[in-house]
């Protein structure tokens, strides 16, 4: 009896399982549909390229760059996630390891900032970047972003379990604190380091209204903002509208499975 | 070296990396955090000089239509979201416990969907549920009948709840997954001893200690609702009838499209604090200290 209801158990997460993938199974598959195909057939006559063609290629002339907006996207997330890290590792440095009046207040603040949700600096943020001139550039998406008090704290808090005694000994080989965070500190947080990169490269890749409020400009628009463009605008072009979506949802899908191993841990560590 | 130089060394190299932080902090959170109080108060398009009218778009806001409508809107959307994602993702932990293969794959099949981009599912759920799409198909061959997803209200609700569901299930889960393996197995021992069934012991051992996760996922889920934007502003516009308007959606269409900055600093203010209010009162509610004895 036991046994059987087990069985059940297993058959059960099995088809949760495929249910919960199916969206994306049905979008890959789609988008190497013929178009007539798409809404038809399962399994279709015959596989094409035709889609991917027509995004990257074709849809140029449509006012829609969607290469250059895909390197937008590379550009933006990968100068925010690096920025994000390092800032981060040397913040939470001071924070956890040099002992200065103030730190704990600092550390507090932090917290403190985190309560707010981003909504709330949706418009004043707006109206300061119109003020710096930075409306419609990639500056306007990059600049809020390159520091973050969620990192901060995350490498404020990995910090704390790296023993004192492994700075001083760097310290008496004549390591400068720069020296320290590049090749002791960060080294050691690989995992925090990890998790830092890519919930905060997840989120940029994947941010939606900000862009959409600073960026009117196509060839400036990261990927997701000009695909919900494309997707209003011809609506009917189904094909390449699923191939856009693969490329966006691509990159985010293979870094959590890349990092799927930190993934897990970082949902742990940030219940503590 | 003396205690004092090392000390004071200590404070110049604390600071000088932390005052990097705090002038971005300033220009980029502190600023923009007393220009959302200023603008709250202010009458302004843009362009022409701002007037200061003091509390008169909070004012306006509580006779506005459309903010009622987003109020109602979202503890709508809370009806069919918080005890769905909740009950769906306890489930799901609980099978987790119970596995012993192919535990991984589980976990990553429902989280992947947590990874998913938002734009891109919109636009898949869009075509999965769009009146031509394979789930009508499938209900059309079943039932002989097709469902209007998006286009009726309540079920145009229902679908975001559910497409939300879809991808938070897998992170939800995991939260209560970890909560649920720190409960200790010889209290069950114990209670079965004492003759507890499932139901008993569910209510009597795995609720309670559960709490503090089961407080974490609801905190999460209600604060998410009040952020919703781009599944409605993809998939519905904000209709049918502006059922599926929310108040992110408000203050986008405010600021930037009606240019009325002031007003939607007045509405970004009220959604948080109706958002805080939301939480604490659930905390109030359902928060309890956790004993082992």
């Amino acid at each position: 009896m036991k046994k059987f209801w087990m069985l059940l158990l297993y058959i059960i997460l099995f088809a949760a399982s495929l249910l919960w993938i199916y969206p994306y199974i049905w979008m890959f598959m789609s988008s190497f549909k013929p178009s007539s195909e798409i809404f038809t057939k399962f399994w279709p006559s015959h596989f094409t390229m035709e889609h991917y063609s027509f995004i990257l290629k074709s849809a140029e002339s449509m006012q829609r760059p969607f290469v250059r907006a895909l390197f937008n996207s590379i550009f933006i997330s990968m100068t925010v996630t690096f920025a994000v890290i390092i800032t981060s590792a040397f913040i939470g440095y001071a924070l956890s390891k040099i002992n200065f009046k103030g730190r704990k207040a600092l550390f507090n603040f932090i917290i403190f900032q985190m309560l707010f949700p981003g909504f709330m600096f949706i418009v004043p943020l707006y109206v300061l970047m119109r003020a710096l001139g930075l409306l419609n550039t990639l500056s306007a998406v990059i600049v809020p972003g390159l520091m973050s008090a969620w990192g901060i704290f995350m490498f404020t808090q990995s910090y704390k379990s790296v023993p004192n005694e492994y700075i001083e000994a760097a310290k008496m080989d004549g390591a400068s604190d720069f020296w320290v965070i590049l090749k002791l500190m960060i080294p050691l947080s690989r995992s925090t380091a990890s998790i830092v990169g890519m919930f905060t490269f997840i989120g940029i890749w994947d941010n939606f209204m900000w862009p959409l409020i600073v960026i009117r400009d196509y060839n400036k628009m990261p990927l997701s903002v000009l695909l919900a463009s494309f997707n209003k605008e011809y609506g009917s072009y189904v094909g390449p509208i699923l191939a856009g979506s693969v490329i966006q949802t691509l990159p985010m899908v293979l870094i959590f499975l890349i990092f799927r191993k930190y993934f897990l841990q970082g949902i742990s560590m940030s219940l503590k | 070296m003396g205690m004092r130089t090392l000390k004071r060394r200590e404070n110049i190299k604390g600071w000088s990396i932390s005052t990097a932080y705090l002038v971005y902090t300033a220009i980029f959170w502190g600023y923009p955090f007393v220009w959302l109080f200023v603008l709250a108060m202010s009458k302004w398009n843009f362009l022409t000089p701002r007037r200061f009218v003091w509390f008169n778009n909070f004012i306006k806001l509580f006779t506005d239509e459309d903010f009622w409508r987003v109020v109602i809107n979202t503890f709508n959307f809370m009806l069919y979201f918080i005890p769905m994602v909740l009950v769906l993702s306890l489930l799901f932990a609980m099978a987790l416990t119970k596995v012993k293969y192919f535990k991984t794959f589980f976990m990553l099949s429902f989280l992947v969907a947590y990874v998913s981009s938002g734009v891109a599912y919109s636009i898949i759920f869009s075509k999965l549920f769009a009146i031509n799409g394979p789930l009508n198909k499938l209900t059309y061959s079943l039932f002989g009948v097709t469902i209007p997803w998006f286009s009726q209200p309540q079920l145009a609700i229902l679908s975001i709840a559910m497409m939300i569901t879809w991808k938070f299930i897998g992170y939800y889960g995991l939260i209560l997954y970890s909560g649920l393996v720190t409960i200790p197995k010889n209290l069950y021992e114990a209670a079965e001893l004492d003759g507890a069934n499932r139901w008993v012991k569910f209510w009597k051992i795995t609720l309670p200690l559960l709490n503090p996760s089961l407080v974490m996922v609801l905190v999460l889920a209600i604060s998410l609702t009040f952020g919703i934007f781009t599944e409605p502003f993809l998939i519905t516009g904000g209709g049918p009838m502006r059922h599926t308007y929310t108040f992110m959606m408000m203050i986008y269409s405010n600021a930037f499209q009606k240019l009325n900055p002031g007003y939607a600093s007045a509405l970004a203010i009220v959604t948080a604090l109706i958002s805080f209010g939301c939480v604490i009162l659930t905390r109030k509610l359902i928060e309890r200290e956790v004993s082992y004895s």
